[in-house]
């Protein structure tokens, strides 16, 4: 039970005031989740590949572990610092992401691997992860958001959205309601060898999602096969390393509404919060029908 | 004209100024909107409203009177439950444009989101543009113009009222049909259009009720059914019960209805017991003048309390489910007993408003007599979820109970077999909850107790939403509640029991270190003031009586609830039957009856050796059975069986 925004800058080069975007939008539908908030972002000063984990118990313990497991798949440091609850390292490596993923799982909670993306999610506000992780200094070029009410799974970091595509570097997937046929879909893709790190419906979609790139699918083919195969009450973003995207369930139940002109496409669950990058002006808004889905991409 | 410049004021704030410039007559400009949610909501005054950008959420919601012109988009619900008035969209409008209209015109000039018009009763709502998804779902009344396409699956399940549509049809919803429209139809739309200004020159295409949909098919057959007091599962599993109900099924071939609560048998408060001797119950004679039993209800937020003698409310109950007699008895009852009543489903009766000294006015998802009206002469303001009795479904009125006057309380057609949605329109999760709170406390200005009605299910989740959305108290009623009306096969196997209900209750608003801040109010076959005392023990902060309350007034449990035919005058709408019903007699024996369970409350308080009810504490309950102990996590000690059953004789 949720907010959720997105933001992709339309224009070249990627050093856009991504962060400071953000924030404001999901400030301005923090009431639509109060528990925890976070951001996946596209940046452009990442290193080889940047990692993220949790490491809020024994810090030290979960940094050396992080240490060792790299140094035994050969990835090499960059780069790396302490930032509020987590551990952020940019590494060299060269090898296959999906085990690669699934073994630094085992050393700490990782919360995102990308060449461009970086998830930052916490307990607390737009403005209280503005204020630990300095969200509104970090320019890039695309991004979603979230904020979380949590209604069946716990109030922790690891809970809450974005969630990464564990496995898939620079998937990301912000929700907003209930996919009912979680457990059939869950079940379906762990058949396959994927790995679950919470109950949470909305790491599904992360998952369904990358899985249907990797197979070659285009991101738009994707989200349309979403709208037939979830069942509930959604409206999602996912964003790639080249892009942002919708889905809409059939029933219309979860509210989205998206802005664009020739700089940029902003979406949020409210009106209030596009108005936030633009504020005192009335917008030409439009909200998606139900059952549809959009792309866009740098790509292209 | 009062200028109000929402980059510098609250909503909060800017709704207080617009009350006021209401009262003086003055118009209001609205500057930097930037789409916030609850602009206008509760504006009682004949004065416009012009707001300078988009607004968000329930623009003009709750109000009567005022005219109100947006110059660019609207979010969910523009118009909520409109009165009377005119709003005016420049733009389009989000979901549940016109929800719960009662009149008053919604003028939306582009695209309405899905639902619009959802259970409107009156008025009439436009959009110049295309409709979404199942546009005038389950309206009872009023008039949808659509002057581009309908959207998919427009007119579903509405029971009354007509929508015009001037481009596509896309699809019929169920129980909607195409019919010609009247020259006359047609002369009204267009001076409609006129009006507001706009030009159509296209031919309109008229949707209205199928009818197919309205009554049960078949009813059931006229029988004396046993009384709800001799069924019981635990005899054998082929008895009298189970017959009769298998052999009606074989005539109707549908589920069958009826009302009181689950009858099956489920580990309750009998299964527990309070570690009190029974030689100590003389000596608590006098308990009455020591114990302190009175306490406040609903300023965890600062809204202005409930005010309880003891800590005891009447549970919410129906006028449509109840005949109007016995809420007036019900009403009295709760005044001279000083405890809370409350309107339950449908509306609020003048009479009912006069007999209560304090009275709690439900909203439920059909919006059946909701006004801002009734709202402000309310005591509490309650959001209803769901019930014990059938939780996750709507409510149920038979048609021999939907009367002229009682369909006029409630904005329906007469004479339908009335089944609520199960869903509010614009409560589709916690988020949209949180929302609609705060419109509610923006339309009463924060003075009123908000709470939250649920059945018992996933309590464990739920009570943390009811939290986290800011509610000032819960009402929680577990699968034993009783109801006038619901399916068998729901009323017995849907939802789990009281005791179970308050203990998830207590576990999951521990699980966010918010035991102890928001009060529960726990029902469900709650008979008398022992099992109160044993559910304040458990942790609920006060206790709500329906079935006992009814029991008390007259009722002999016939089982003729949901038909409407209530020998006593009591779950009836039949003239001849309720004229049986001695308001007098009954409403003083109803307060005789809450007289003793203040009575067993107090002894019991006293009898523990405290001499306040607040403590109480789980310390005083021991579980009699395995399944009891299991489900509240009390010892398990039968040894206190006997000295359970020697108190009660002492108290009965």
């Amino acid at each position: 039970m949720c907010g959720i925004a997105g933001i992709f800058f339309k224009t070249p080069g990627s050093n856009q005031v991504l962060g400071r975007a953000l924030v404001d939008m999901l400030d301005g539908c923090q009431h639509r989740g109060p528990d925890s908030t976070g951001f996946a972002l596209y940046e452009d000063d990442v290193e080889g590949l940047r990692l993220r984990f949790l490491v809020e118990d024994d810090a030290e313990g979960s940094i050396a572990r992080i240490r060792a497991a790299l140094a035994e798949h050969g990835a090499t440091i960059a780069k790396e610092r302490r930032e509020g609850a987590t551990f952020v390292v940019d590494v060299h490596y060269d090898g296959e992401i999906r085990p690669f993923s699934y073994a630094m799982e085992h050393a700490a909670k990782l919360v995102s691997i990308g060449t461009a993306l970086d998830i930052v999610k916490d307990v607390g506000t737009s403005h209280d992860l503005d204020a630990t992780y300095r969200i509104g200094e970090i320019r890039g070029s695309h991004g979603i958001g979230h904020v979380r009410l949590a209604t069946e799974s716990d109030v922790k970091p690891e809970s809450a959205h974005p969630f990464w595509a564990t496995g898939f570097a620079d998937v990301a997937i912000v929700h907003n309601g209930q996919i009912t046929n979680y457990w059939k879909m869950r079940r379906r893709l762990e058949a396959r060898g994927f790995e679950f790190r919470t109950d949470n419906d909305s790491e599904l979609i992360a998952v369904y999602v990358a899985d249907k790139l990797a197979q070659g699918v285009k991101l738009e083919t994707a989200l349309e096969q979403s709208v037939d195969d979830l069942d509930g009450t959604f409206s999602f973003l996912v964003s790639t390393k080249d892009g942002i995207g919708f889905a809409k369930d059939r029933l219309a139940a979860k509210p989205m509404v998206m802005f664009e002109d020739d700089g940029l496409v902003a979406i949020a669950s409210e009106e209030v919060s596009l108005n936030r990058l633009f504020p005192g002006r009335p917008l030409s808004t439009t909200e998606p029908a139900p059952g549809t889905f959009r792309t866009w991409s740098r790509s292209i | 004209m009062v200028t109000i410049d929402l980059s510098k004021l609250s909503v909060r704030e800017a709704n207080a100024a617009f009350g006021a410039a209401g009262e003086r007559g003055e118009d209001i400009e609205v500057l930097n909107p930037d789409a916030r949610h609850h602009i206008g909501v509760g504006l009682v005054a004949p004065v416009t409203v012009k707001v300078r950008g988009s607004a968000g959420y329930f623009c003009a919601g709750l109000s009567h009177g005022a005219r109100f012109e947006i110059d660019s988009n609207v979010g969910w619900g523009v118009g909520d439950s409109l009165y009377e008035g005119a709003v005016i969209v420049g733009g389009n409008a989000g979901a549940i444009a016109g929800v719960g209209l009662r009149g008053g015109e919604v003028v939306v000039k582009g695209n309405l989101g899905s639902r619009g018009g959802q259970v409107m009763k009156a008025g009439t709502l436009l959009a110049c543009g295309n409709a979404g998804f199942l546009a005038g779902y389950m309206m009872y009344g009023g008039r949808i113009i659509i002057l581009g396409n309908s959207g998919e699956r427009v007119g579903e399940d509405m029971s009354a009222g007509e929508i015009y549509v001037g481009g596509e049809v896309q699809s019929l919803g169920s129980d909607a049909k195409l019919v010609e429209p009247s020259e006359a139809d047609i002369a009204s739309v267009k001076a409609f259009l006129t009006k507001y200004g706009i030009d159509f020159s296209g031919t309109f295409k008229k949707i209205v009720n199928a009818g197919t949909k309205l009554r049960y098919g078949v009813n059931e057959p006229v029988s004396r059914p046993l009384p709800h007091t001799v069924f019981s599962e635990a005899d054998t599993y082929w008895n009298a019960k189970v017959a009769e109900d298998i052999h009606a099924k074989s005539l109707i071939g549908r589920y069958r209805i009826r009302g009181y609560g689950a009858s099956k048998p489920v580990p309750h408060f009998g299964d527990i017991a309070l570690k009190i001797d029974p030689a100590r119950v003389a000596a608590a004679s006098d308990a009455l003048a020591k114990v302190k039993l009175a306490t406040k209800i609903g300023d965890r937020h600062g809204a202005k309390p409930l005010e309880l003698s003891m800590p005891v409310m009447i549970a919410p109950m129906s006028y449509g489910a109840l005949s109007k007699s016995t809420k007036i008895a019900l009403a009295r009852a709760s005044r001279l007993a000083g405890i809370v009543e409350n309107t339950g489903e449908g509306g609020m009766l003048d009479e009912q408003r006069a007999e209560a000294k304090q009275l709690i006015f439900q909203c439920l998802s059909g919006r059946l007599g909701w006004n801002i009206h009734d709202m402000r002469r309310a005591d509490g303001i309650e959001i209803y979820i769901s019930q014990g009795a059938k939780p996750g479904l709507g409510g149920q009125l038979m048609a021999k109970k939907v009367t002229k006057e009682l369909a006029r309380v409630r904005g329906i057609p007469e004479g339908i077999d009335l089944r609520s949605p199960s869903r509010h329109p614009d409560i589709m999760g916690a988020d949209d909850l949180v929302i609609k709170v705060e419109e509610f406390r923006e339309a009463t200005a924060y003075s009123k107790p908000i709470s939250i009605k649920m059945g018992a299910g996933r309590v464990r989740d739920d009570i943390k939403i009811a939290y986290k959305d800011g509610f000032d108290f819960v009402q929680l009623d577990g699968l034993q509640g009783s109801t006038g009306a619901a399916s068998t096969e729901v009323l017995e196997n849907v939802g789990i029991p009281t005791l179970a209900a308050i203990q998830e209750a207590l576990d999951g608003l521990r699980e966010i270190d918010a035991k102890g801040d928001m009060p529960i109010v726990l029902m469900g076959g709650i008979k008398d003031g022992v099992d109160a005392v044993k559910a304040l023990a458990l942790g609920a902060s006060a206790v709500a009586m329906g079935t006992a309350a009814i029991i008390a007034g007259g009722c002999i449990s016939c089982m003729q609830c949901h038909v409407g035919n209530c020998v006593v005058g009591i779950a009836t709408q039949d003239p001849e039957h309720e004229a049986r019903y001695q308001i007098d007699v009954q409403s003083k024996a109803i307060a005789r009856f809450f007289e003793v369970v203040r009575w067993q409350i107090a002894t019991l308080v006293a009898a523990l050796g405290y001499d306040d009810f607040r403590d109480l504490s789980r310390d005083d309950l021991v579980a009699l059975t395995p399944e009891a102990a299991a489900i509240t996590g009390l010892p398990y000690d039968p040894t206190w069986a006997d000295k359970a059953e020697a108190l009660f004789r002492e108290v009965a």
